[in-house]
């Protein structure tokens, strides 16, 4: 066998856990995309993106938004005649994405991923305040405002978090996670 | 009595205090002790399978692992997604040894082990199964009569798990309104997604989902759609007034969750069921309600 | 006797040339076996061709072998072909016996040293074994001329006819009380868009007549009993309410009938019947049943209006007529039982049985009837108002991992049907949603075309979901029909007034527990296995029991009537050979050693064995046994020995494998 694998067998391998059929044994039927309630914001619909995967159209995957528009709402996975777990497909894409550091421009998903997982590791639970600038400033001043008049009135509730929280066994944690991946030593 | 460690989930502790304070509210009335993990981390949601598989299970791992520790036979989240990352890492933990093995070797340097012998429990699913229709109908005080409640279901509640009872069109819901006294409108977007995070990486795409949701609501005269995930309840209820902007519709659909539903029904003060924090307030139907039985 | 085997080679060209030593492997059973009992070993390019073949012929009557091992293919496929060989050099056929070294060794193992000392092990085995056979006579049984056809469908009514219009009793049951099956619930039948009955009810009625032909419909075979040849079979005949020597088939009772019952089977739940009734106007035979579970008479004492008003003499009306039991003995069997419809609710998101105006094939097929509920106009639920626009709906409940795998076969062509009815008959706007369009058979893609030009819309995208949620005013009162319109990437909501579910085919409830009636199993699909799928579809693996129709599978009418006459010719071969022969490779009993534990006799999957009580026995019967060889390993006394299989025979292959008696290595030069 030569040393090439083809992107459908890279994005096979990038799929550990998923317990459903290979994509290989997709018909095209389109099930998923007629069942997608975000198909309508992606440049190619979650069927298309299968097919080009299996043409071997590396670029034009990894240059679409489609696995970044993915809510991982399952209805594509449960109804697929096929048996593949689509949207376990769509959460490897974003693995491989975030791998390569391959996406498409302006995004926010991979910089929001990022922040948070930082920040689970560096506290062990979610404070959203501070994953607020990985897309505030994406939203054109007209979404700044409604966000910031969204975050005042849940303050003025009493639902937002003021201050971010820490667990208490944040270093034994941490040196769990760093026999996952390695997140260099602890300042 | 079956011995319950209790998994808030962050959001429960900030945006979704409500529904932590009516969860446990009305757990306690129907005599089931729910006892919180000492110490639990986040789950992960749906942002740390975009990064790596492995270590998205480990941070759920070590939730199930202090569960365990407390000696609980049931792990309850009453947040969909974390109910779904810890059920499936649960499964693979059981089907899966040298899945179990390497994270347990992480677990380790936490001084921590997991078995994976849990059972993983939504809490909807909890009184559903161990209390009983029955057993909650005997607990109502004040029936909730006149009020036409949408019930959403969500997605993760439900999917991707194909082993259990209809997930396209499941009525436990339905039934569990009606033994509070409820109406339960048909509310065929009942398992459609809200969203979920794209209400941040792709606003527009979940402000548009959430719409549907909104009018599907309408149209059925719902008087409040109820919720079993705090996302959920998040994307329908405080991002409603940016809905309104952005496609210039009028919504003001009340949205609760239904531990706070069954709260009122059993009588119990507001106060205690976290009522008073909403964006939309439900108030004037909740007194309508009230009056009605 | 001292045995005198030939070992024969075969390379079959380069399919176990190419991985075993073939050569090496005769030269060293001449050499290393020679002490056991090889005369001859020869390697050869084809063995199953003429000549090879006259190689084992003629060294059987020049060297007077008595034993032959053909190392080569698998048994399923040359082992006739070699037996009859040695038969025809004078030597008994059961004396041949072959080794697979190309199944078991060469398509199997790629490492040719392996590969070669494999080969020599079981050869080494074959020759072990072959010592300790006898000659054996095949046991012939006779052939009763009578056939069992069971399922009055199309496929049933062609084996009925064929075999009766040839001169040979058919008895034909059917569980309805009328035969036709679903055939005679179609409108119009593809491609050519015949009227179904009218080309179903001349067959019905010519079985109806047949002299050769005894009809029992509303009756079920309860019990068979015996083997090829020699069936008893047990079938129970319902009891109908109706006297039908008496009966005349005037209608007056089921008209006079108070009781309307909805008829869940013939009218898909779209129509009515009364309690008692026929199930259709051209039914064959033409006497009603009474339904007792909706009989008011039987209900509460009250009516019989039925016998009131009937003006045969005498009544044709028994209310206490019983079920009869009745037995036949039959030579052969035919299952052409037929399928059930998929059960559209399973898929929740289609809206069957919650959206009034999503109706099933079937139902819509009854729709399009001109005899059915709506006398063939295509309305919707509330039976009055014409869609203007349909959607049909393909793979309902086929090709998809979460219901059956298989493809339906027919819902393709059928739903082309639909939309080609639709549109004549409404001039509504159709739109065909499916993966693929199966057109395979004659004249099928020419169907598709003429479609295609009478301007039906095809979107390729399965259908996802049906909503009734308007989300646009153009959606409101409207069925919205969501699908991805794969052809050019976007999903697309339809509005329709009406969907058409082309639900699949699956088999019979109980086909499970009728095949065990009949001694066949089902396949892993649920339809009946068939002797082999390419080149025996109608046989099943017990001799005697054929199958026909969509009992084998889902398939069209002409794929059915096919099936039917072709079971009908088997059995009718079988009927001219009078008496059949058998594989002597059978168990059979010791009865001295029996000691009546009776540990074999719930194994037997043949039903083949009986135990005598007064003789405290068992006994196997040699003509249902099949040689599977279960009870002979499970008697614990060693009692039963399978001739063909003796223990003997079995131990000594076992030795020879393991090279046990194998001669010394030649001393090299």
């Amino acid at each position: 066998m030569s040393g090439e694998v083809s992107f459908r067998d890279e994005v096979a391998n990038m799929m550990y856990a998923s317990h459903g059929n290979s994509i290989s044994e997709c018909l095209q039927c389109g099930t998923c995309s007629g069942t997608c309630p975000a198909v309508e914001f992606m440049d190619y619909s979650p069927r298309m993106l299968i097919g080009m995967i299996g043409a071997g159209l590396k670029d034009e995957v990894l240059g679409s938004n489609t696995f970044w528009s993915c809510a991982s709402c399952f209805h594509c996975s449960v109804r697929c005649p096929a048996g593949i777990d689509i949207a376990g497909l769509m959460y490897a894409l974003k693995r491989y994405s975030m791998w390569k550091d391959r996406h498409q421009e302006g995004l926010i998903g991979p910089a929001f991923t990022e922040s948070f997982v930082k920040m689970i590791v560096g506290s062990g639970r979610s404070y959203e305040p501070a994953l607020a600038p990985t897309y505030l400033f994406k939203y054109g001043p007209r979404g700044l405002i409604a966000e910031a008049e969204t975050a005042t009135n849940l303050v003025l509730k009493g639902r937002m978090a003021l201050l971010p929280t820490k667990i208490k066994g944040l270093k034994a944690f941490q040196n769990m996670v760093r026999r996952i991946i390695p997140i260099g030593e602890p300042s | 009595m079956k011995n319950y460690a209790y998994y808030p989930g962050c959001s429960l502790e900030s945006m979704a205090k409500s529904y932590n304070v009516s969860s446990v509210e009305v757990a306690n009335a129907l005599g089931l002790e729910l006892k919180e993990i000492k110490d639990w981390n986040c789950c992960g949601a749906t942002a740390y399978f975009p990064v790596d598989e492995l270590l998205a299970h480990t941070l759920v791992s070590r939730n199930l692992a202090l569960a365990e520790k407390q000696g609980a036979s049931d792990f309850v989240a009453p947040c969909s997604a974390c109910y779904k990352n810890a059920y499936f890492t649960n499964k693979y933990l059981r089907e899966d040894r040298d899945l179990a093995e390497h994270i347990n070797y992480a677990l380790e340097a936490a001084h921590l082990h997991v078995n994976g012998n849990l059972h993983v429990r939504h809490l909807i699913e909890v009184f559903m199964e161990d209390v009983g229709l029955e057993a909650i109908g005997k607990h109502v005080e004040r029936p909730l009569k006149g009020l036409k409640v949408a019930p959403y279901y969500g997605c993760q509640l439900l999917r991707p798990r194909k082993d259990h009872e209809d997930t396209e069109n499941p009525r436990y819901f339905e039934d569990l309104l009606s033994a509070i006294g409820a109406e339960a409108v048909p509310y065929a977007s009942k398992t459609r997604c809200c969203g979920g995070s794209l209400i941040i990486t792709n606003r527009k795409a979940a402000l548009e989902m959430v719409r549907i949701l909104l009018e599907d609501a309408v149209a059925h005269k719902a008087d409040l759609i109820a919720t079993v995930c705090p996302m959920c309840n998040v994307n329908l209820e405080v991002y409603q007034s940016q809905v309104n902007r952005e496609f210039g519709t009028d919504f003001a659909m009340p949205v609760m969750y239904f531990t706070q539903l069954m709260g009122l029904a059993f009588g119990l003060k507001r106060d205690r069921l976290g009522i008073g924090q909403e964006m939309v307030s439900g108030a004037p139907l909740l007194d309508f309600a009230a009056i009605q039985r | 006797m001292s045995e005198k085997i030939g070992v024969y080679v075969c390379h079959c060209g380069t399919n176990i040339a190419g991985t075993v030593d073939v050569k090496g492997v005769a030269e060293w059973a001449a050499d290393r076996l020679k002490h056991r009992g090889v005369v001859i070993a020869r390697d050869y390019k084809f063995m199953c061709s003429s000549l090879g073949q006259e190689l084992i012929e003629k060294d059987i009557k020049e060297l007077g072998l008595n034993r032959v091992i053909v190392a080569a293919c698998s048994p399923h496929l040359h082992e006739k072909t070699f037996r009859t060989a040695c038969a025809n050099a004078g030597l008994n056929p059961f004396m041949c016996e072959m080794v697979s070294i190309r199944e078991q060794v060469s398509w199997v193992h790629t490492d040719k040293d392996a590969a070669t000392a494999k080969a020599k092990a079981m050869i080494s085995g074959g020759v072990e074994r072959v010592r300790h056979h006898e000659p054996l006579e095949p046991l012939t049984v006779p052939i009763h001329p009578a056939t069992l056809v069971v399922g009055g469908g199309i496929a049933g009514i062609q084996s009925a006819l064929e075999i009766a219009d040839a001169g040979h009793h058919v008895y034909l049951v059917e569980r309805e009380p009328s035969i036709g099956g679903h055939m005679a619930q179609f409108d119009k039948t593809f491609p050519t868009l015949d009227c179904s009955a009218c080309i179903l009810t001349p067959k019905m009625v010519q079985v109806g007549t047949h002299p050769n032909i005894t009809l029992m419909t509303w009756s079920e075979v309860e019990k068979v009993d015996g083997y090829v040849g020699n069936f008893t079979v047990t079938v129970r005949k319902k009891a109908r309410y109706v006297n039908t020597e008496s009966c005349t088939g005037c209608g007056i009772c089921w008209e006079k009938c108070p009781k309307k019952v909805v008829d869940t089977v013939f009218e898909a739940g779209m129509g009515n019947r009364k309690a008692i009734y026929t199930p259709f106007a051209q039914a064959v035979p033409r006497y009603p049943v009474l339904d007792v579970e909706n009989c008011t008479y039987f209900k509460n004492g009250k009516c019989k209006a039925c016998q009131l008003f009937c003006p045969t003499e005498p009544n044709s009306i028994n209310l206490d007529q019983a079920d009869e039991i009745l037995t036949m003995q039959v030579g052969n069997i035919i299952l052409a039982t037929g399928y059930d419809l998929f059960d559209a609710t399973r898929i929740p998101q289609y809206g069957y049985g919650r959206l009034g105006n999503v109706f099933t094939n079937l139902e819509f097929e009854r729709m399009c009837n001109a005899a059915g509920p709506t006398e063939g106009r295509i309305v919707l639920r509330d039976m009055k108002t014409a869609p203007k626009s349909v959607a049909i709906v393909h793979c309902v409940g086929s090709r998809d991992e979460n219901y059956n795998k298989y493809c339906s076969t027919i819902c393709c062509m059928q739903s082309l049907k639909f939309a080609h009815l639709v549109m004549e008959r409404t001039g509504a706007e159709v739109y065909n949603c499916y993966i693929d369009i199966r057109a395979a058979f004659k004249d099928y893609e020419e169907f598709y075309k003429r479609v295609l030009e009478e301007g039906g819309h095809f979107i390729r995208g399965k259908v996802a979901e049906i909503s009734d949620v308007a989300r646009i005013p153009e959606e409101q009162g409207k069925l919205v029909v969501q699908v991805e319109d794969t052809l050019i990437g976007k999903q697309r909501r339809i509005p329709v007034d009406m969907v058409i579910l082309s639900a699949g085919l699956e088999p019979r409830a109980d086909a499970k527990e009728v095949g065990k009636l009949f001694g066949i199993a089902c396949g892993a699909s649920g339809w009946y296995t068939e002797k082999h799928p390419k080149l025996d579809p109608v046989a099943t693996m017990t001799e005697g029991i054929f199958i026909a129709g969509c009992v084998q599978g889902p398939k069209d009418i002409p794929a059915s009537v096919a099936q039917g006459a072709a079971a009908a010719a088997r059995v009718l071969g079988k009927i001219e050979q009078k008496e059949v022969a058998l594989e002597p490779i059978r168990a059979s009993v010791i009865e001295d050693q029996c000691s009546g534990c009776r540990i074999c006799n719930g194994l037997c999957p043949f039903n083949a064995i009986s135990f005598h009580e007064d003789r405290m026995v068992t006994e196997i019967n040699p003509a249902l046994c099949q040689g599977c060889g279960t009870c002979v390993a499970a008697c614990p006394a060693g009692a039963i020995v399978g001739t063909g299989f003796s223990n003997e025979q079995v131990m000594a292959q076992i030795e020879g494998l393991m090279l046990l008696n194998v001669g010394p290595e030649p001393v090299a030069a």
